[in-house]
């Protein structure tokens, strides 16, 4: 039996160990594209540019993109390391996609030094300390991504409603009274931008829930592996508490059930068919024009082809606001056998290119110096002048800890929370504090396995 | 019934369609209406993929609430802004075409298309209850467009690489195992034959994780090899048709080709072949169209190798990434479909007559 | 049909070659006999023998992908692990409850289609019979596509027909745990070509001498098909529900495209196989893959053989011939 089982292990680490063949003279590099941003087809263009021109530049060390559609990016990968078949360098990536990989990226720090390249001259320490971690320096940074809020100022006008508020702590008028900009007044303005056919909003008596051809607010694009981007203007939280088992925060279980409310009684968030639908852009509904307001990261300015909406503050919960953060970056997988070309090119993404990639991810450069250039680039795509202090400003309420923090078991666990959020969107009679239960329940099982 | 059809059936006598009785006539147009009536129910999503493919993003949200064809709103450009053209009802009972200048909920303002120079018109009520004028608009690009983004040249040519070689495999190995199994004096023949059939019934999942390690340990994931090589071993369905085939066929031929001191190699070449095209085209048809729609096994032997992928992978991946331009979606879906199907009307005797053959004499 | 060919049997062929001459004859035509067998006799052992004991093994294995460094014989921890595991109880009962539904439709709509094929007042037969049989041509992807935008809850023809026709509001057919399993359905009554033709096929065979025989003694129509042609296609029906019953076992594809291999709406679509699916491919785990892949072989044979030994109950073969 022994024997058997050290036969399999033995044939799995060749398995492990057969990597793409190469030549002799140039190094290729395959850099993987999908578990962040990066996979929408108006990014395609600039990376496959970006490729081209290093190609160019170093003809001995030839890279190749590969770009996975990013709800298949995490197994794709997976199944790519078990198979030997790794690429060298995958991202944009936040701290989400990378969970699913712990363990298995390169220190980069004794190629820097080999390089010659100081990253603390180029970046805040902070920033670059972000990504030291227990594997090494396993990054550089590249972008930032705070969430805040969209809006179509021409919604408001239909509706004869004020703008949300430009900035954080302002209040909000509604019907001639000043008041706190929180949740509960958020609902209340998205109830009245949630539109039936007829024309009646969501607090008019007339009003035909089955009928809706305009929604007040959603959770932009926060669906597959995104779960707990869903809690967090409640405020930040954590799925595992201080001895690692499975706990739900008290102010996500409000989260949640306002998540619920909002969609199969207050109306004003679309359900998972209602989001689905070609009136919402088949899954992308803030572009579609028929939603007034989302909470979305900055790198949604990827993929907005038109002009009529601005940015403004995300509502408070309890007297606190929490903006959400991502921060992306590129990593090259340890398996690598060329490293040494595998961080020269990522110097290359994350220093000359970054400028062209990043106009394109929405991220806002981790470079200080680069962050006007960013948003004059933004101000040239989207002329209807953007307020942009509201978006850096966001960067002051992050969420601590992350909503992106990594899980035991994560792809599981991950797994798991999909499956509860997608009920929740998908079921009108559902209990949520008794599926909350049944999730920390199942969470618990799967942290232990 | 055309004579030439594939099933061999009693001879009936033709009921002829004028017959006098109107009793008789009443049940042919019923039993043909209704069965038309289901047919077009059956077929009508064709008809919603073809009209959407011709769309826009817009006309396809449109199409929510107004026409199922690519339709779109008519404008009226008022200096300088594009206004949407509207069928007002007016308060003195007429109904308008006019532009709408600017919304609100409960009243809204608009101008005359034909007299843009004119006080523009206060009007009382719910602009969104009021209708459309729209204008035909087909966009035949979708198909331009998801043709060069999906790549379907490349998704083609890895389609037809390996849907071809794997006929190779098929038909030699499966007529190699047909004509021993129809000719030979093996011992405990009805037993194998027995245990060929009943792989029919074994579920694939319990190959497909030792195969797809022991693939990846040689290499050949990332390859077409795991989606060709396992044809050239023939497999249970085609066996069992091409065997019903050759048993028919007289032994005659074959015993006198034996005499003539051909070997067994030379008999199924010279004599069993010939006399067995029809079956053997059944079986290359059900071959091109299996491997043509087989999505499984490519999507995991393909999987992070986008070059080699053949189609129903293709679409898949494109789909996934294009998940918001429907229209391209049902484009993608009416190319996919198009070989298969065309392959089907070319030769439908054969298929429906291999599928028969499987079925009924089980 | 079945009498048009002449049944094969051992004895026949064996005395035939007996005649033709001594031993070494005989020797040599078996040798021809494996030589020409041995293609499938080699793929039988590589692609089916050979892995379905890999994975028998590898199902008392700790074995992930994932976690090359941990793979070690860990005996029946696999098959005690299906109790904790929620999910494999979960994609059982989402397999079920899609059959109940599913399998009655699947064996009715096949007969009912191929009745109307085979009434003598069906004017155009060729043209129905091969448009109803087209759809089973069109590559499954294309399909989940194309019946993807006919259910969409707003822009779908299916919730526009309910609405305009009959004034009622369409369910979320794609977007709710209970409506996707008659969506499902739906979708897979393009698959019905198949079934439908061999029972066709097999009707056409009943001999008329019979319905005519019953008309003399004054049978009604629906007497002659339930006392007639149903017995008569006996054996078709029993294969189109062995066929099913597999295809239900093995239900995968639809669901995958449909909801991108997730399970959802909730873990309604988290059909049996996409559970295993997920657990080999997505979490690597091939071990206890292996073992969810066991126990369906399990169940497979078991419903199989539970189906054999009720079918001489209800199956009518018209002579000895039976098949297998």
């Amino acid at each position: 039996m022994r024997k058997l089982s050290r036969s399999v292990f033995f044939i799995v680490l060749l398995l492990l160990s057969i990597a793409p063949a190469m030549a002799q003279d140039t190094v290729n590099l395959v850099w993987y594209v999908g578990l962040g941003t990066g996979g929408a087809p108006e990014q395609r263009e600039v990376q496959e540019q970006v490729v081209a021109d290093w190609n160019a530049a170093n003809p001995d060390i030839q890279v190749e993109i590969v770009i996975v559609d990013n709800a298949v990016a995490v197994e794709t990968l997976a199944t790519l390391i078990a198979t030997g078949e790794a690429p060298d360098i995958v991202g944009p990536v936040g701290n989400a996609g990378s969970a699913a990989f712990a363990g298995n990226f390169l220190d980069i720090e004794p190629h820097l030094e080999t390089l010659g390249y100081d990253a603390y001259a180029e970046f805040p320490a902070e920033a670059v300390d972000f990504y030291r971690t227990s594997e090494g320096l396993i990054g550089l940074p590249l972008a930032n991504f705070p969430a805040f809020l969209f809006y179509r100022p021409g919604l408001f006008d239909e509706a004869g409603l004020d703008y949300p508020p430009s900035a954080y702590g302002d209040p909000y008028m509604l019907e001639g009274e000043e008041v706190e900009w929180n949740i509960d007044t958020m609902s209340t303005v998205a109830q009245i931008l949630t539109v039936d056919e007829n024309g009646f909003d969501a607090t008019e008596d007339e009003f035909d829930a089955s009928g809706i051809i305009q929604w007040g607010f959603v959770n932009q694009w926060a669906g597959a592996g995104a779960m707990r981007q869903n809690a967090t203007l409640h405020g930040a939280g954590s799925l595992i508490d201080a001895d690692g088992n499975a706990q739900f925060p008290d102010n996500w279980r409000d989260a949640f059930q306002w998540f619920h409310d909002a969609q199969w009684s207050g109306y004003f968030m679309p359900n998972a068919a209602q989001e689905g639908s070609d009136l919402l852009a088949a899954g992308n509904p803030f572009a579609s024009g028929n939603v007034a307001m989302a909470q979305s990261h900055l790198w949604y300015t990827c993929c907005l082809e038109d002009t009529e909406w601005d940015a403004a503050a995300l509502p408070s919960y309890n007297g606190e606001i929490t903006a959400r953060l991502h921060a992306d970056t590129f990593r090259i997988l340890n398996s690598t056998e060329n490293p040494e070309a595998a961080v020269e090119f990522l110097t290359f993404l994350v220093g000359e290119a970054s400028l062209d990639l990043l106009s394109v991810y929405g991220g806002m450069p981790a470079r200080p110096d680069d962050q006007q250039a960013f948003f004059d680039g933004l101000d040239e795509r989207y002329t209807q002048g953007v307020n942009w202090d509201v978006v850096r400003d966001s960067l002051n309420y992050p969420d601590v800890p992350s909503h992106e923090e990594p899980l035991p078991n994560n792809n599981k666990a991950n797994d798991r929370l999909d499956s509860f959020l997608s009920l929740l969107r998908s079921e009108e009679s559902v209990d949520v504090q008794a599926e909350i239960d049944l999730l920390i329940a199942d969470l618990q099982a799967i942290y232990d396995e | 019934m055309a004579s030439a059809s594939a099933t061999p059936q009693q001879q009936r006598p033709i009921p002829s369609f004028y017959q006098r009785d109107m009793r008789q006539f009443a049940l042919y147009a019923l039993v043909t209406l209704f069965t038309s009536m289901i047919l077009v129910a059956f077929l009508t999503p064709f008809a919603y993929m073809f009209l959407t493919s011709f769309k826009t993003k817009d006309q396809i949200v449109d199409s929510a609430t107004g026409s199922i064809l690519p339709v779109t709103n008519a404008t009226v450009t008022y200096e300088g802004e594009e206004l949407p053209l509207l069928i007002v009802d007016m308060p003195d009972g007429t109904q308008q075409e006019l532009a709408l200048l600017n919304g609100r909920r409960r009243d809204s303002t608009f101008v005359d298309p034909n007299n843009l120079d004119a006080e523009p018109i206060e009007w009382e009520g719910r602009w969104r209850t009021l209708k459309p004028v729209t204008v035909p608009e087909w966009h035949p690009e979708n198909y331009a467009e998801a043709w060069d983004i999906a790549n379907f040249p490349r998704l083609m040519f890895n389609t037809v690489a390996i849907a071809f070689v794997g006929l190779i495999g098929t038909l030699i190995s499966c007529v190699m195992v047909a004509y021993a199994f129809a000719r030979f004096p093996i011992p405990g023949k009805s037993l194998i034959f027995l245990v060929l059939i009943s792989t029919i019934i074994l579920p694939r999942q319990v190959m497909l994780v030792p195969l797809f390690a022991f693939f990846s340990f040689i290499g050949w994931t990332g390859t077409w090899l795991p989606l060709i090589v396992p044809h050239f071993f023939a497999n249970a369905y085609n066996v069992f048709l091409l065997r019903q085939y050759f048993l028919q066929l007289p032994k005659d031929l074959d015993e006198a080709a034996m005499m003539d001191g051909a070997n067994p190699v030379q008999i199924l070449l010279y004599v069993i072949v010939p006399q067995s095209w029809p079956v053997i085209i059944s079986v290359a048809l059900f071959h091109l169209v299996f491997a043509w729609n087989d999505y499984f096994e490519p999507l995991i032997y393909t999987l992070g190798n986008p070059n080699i992928q053949p189609i129903a992978v293709g679409i898949q991946q494109f789909n996934f990434r294009y998940s918001q331009q429907p229209q391209l979606i049902q484009a993608t879906a009416l190319l996919g479909m198009l070989v298969p199907v065309i392959l089907f009307f070319l030769a439908q005797r054969f298929f429906m007559r291999g599928v028969v053959i499987t079925g009924v004499e089980k | 049909m079945q009498q048009a060919i002449p049944p094969p049997t051992e004895g026949t062929q064996r005395t035939k070659t007996k005649t033709k001459g001594s031993n070494d004859l005989i020797k040599q035509q078996r040798m021809w006999g494996w030589f020409f067998l041995s293609p499938w006799i080699i793929g039988f052992l590589a692609f089916t023998i050979v892995p379905m004991i890999a994975s028998l093994v590898f199902s008392f294995m700790e074995f992930n992908l994932a976690r090359p460094d941990e793979i070690q014989w860990i005996g029946l921890d696999n098959y005690r692990n299906l109790f904790n595991d929620p999910l494999f109880g979960v994609s059982l009962a989402v397999t079920f409850r899609f059959a109940i539904i599913s399998l009655p439709i699947g064996m009715i709509l096949p007969i009912a289609i191929a009745a109307l094929m085979n009434s003598e007042y069906l004017i155009g037969k060729r043209f129905f019979r091969t448009l109803f049989y087209m759809p089973y041509i069109v590559p499954i992807v294309s399909a989940v596509y194309i019946w993807q935008g006919m259910l969409g809850t707003e822009t779908g023809w299916l919730n526009r027909v309910l609405e305009w026709w009959f004034g009622v509001e369409g369910p979320r057919w794609l977007d709710s745990t209970t409506w996707i399993y008659p969506a499902l359905v739906i979708m897979g009554l393009w698959g019905i070509g198949n079934a439908y033709l061999i029972t066709l096929a097999s009707m056409q065979g009943v001999p008329t001498q019979l319905y005519e025989a019953a008309k003399v003694d004054g049978a009604t129509a629906l007497r002659r098909f339930y006392s007639i042609t149903l017995p008569m296609i006996s054996p078709v029906v029993f294969f189109n529900l062995i066929l099913s019953v597999i295809g239900l076992l093995r239900y995968f594809e639809v669901p995958f495209i449909l909801k991108s291999g997730t399970g959802q709406p909730g873990q309604s679509t988290l059909f049996y196989n996409i559970h295993f699916y997920k657990t080999t491919f997505v979490f690597l785990d091939m071990g206890y893959g292996s073992t969810l892949a066991w126990v369906l072989f399990a169940i497979t044979m078991v419903l199989t053989i539970l189906l054999f030994a009720t079918a001489r109950y209800w199956v009518y073969y018209a002579s000895e011939e039976n098949v297998f």
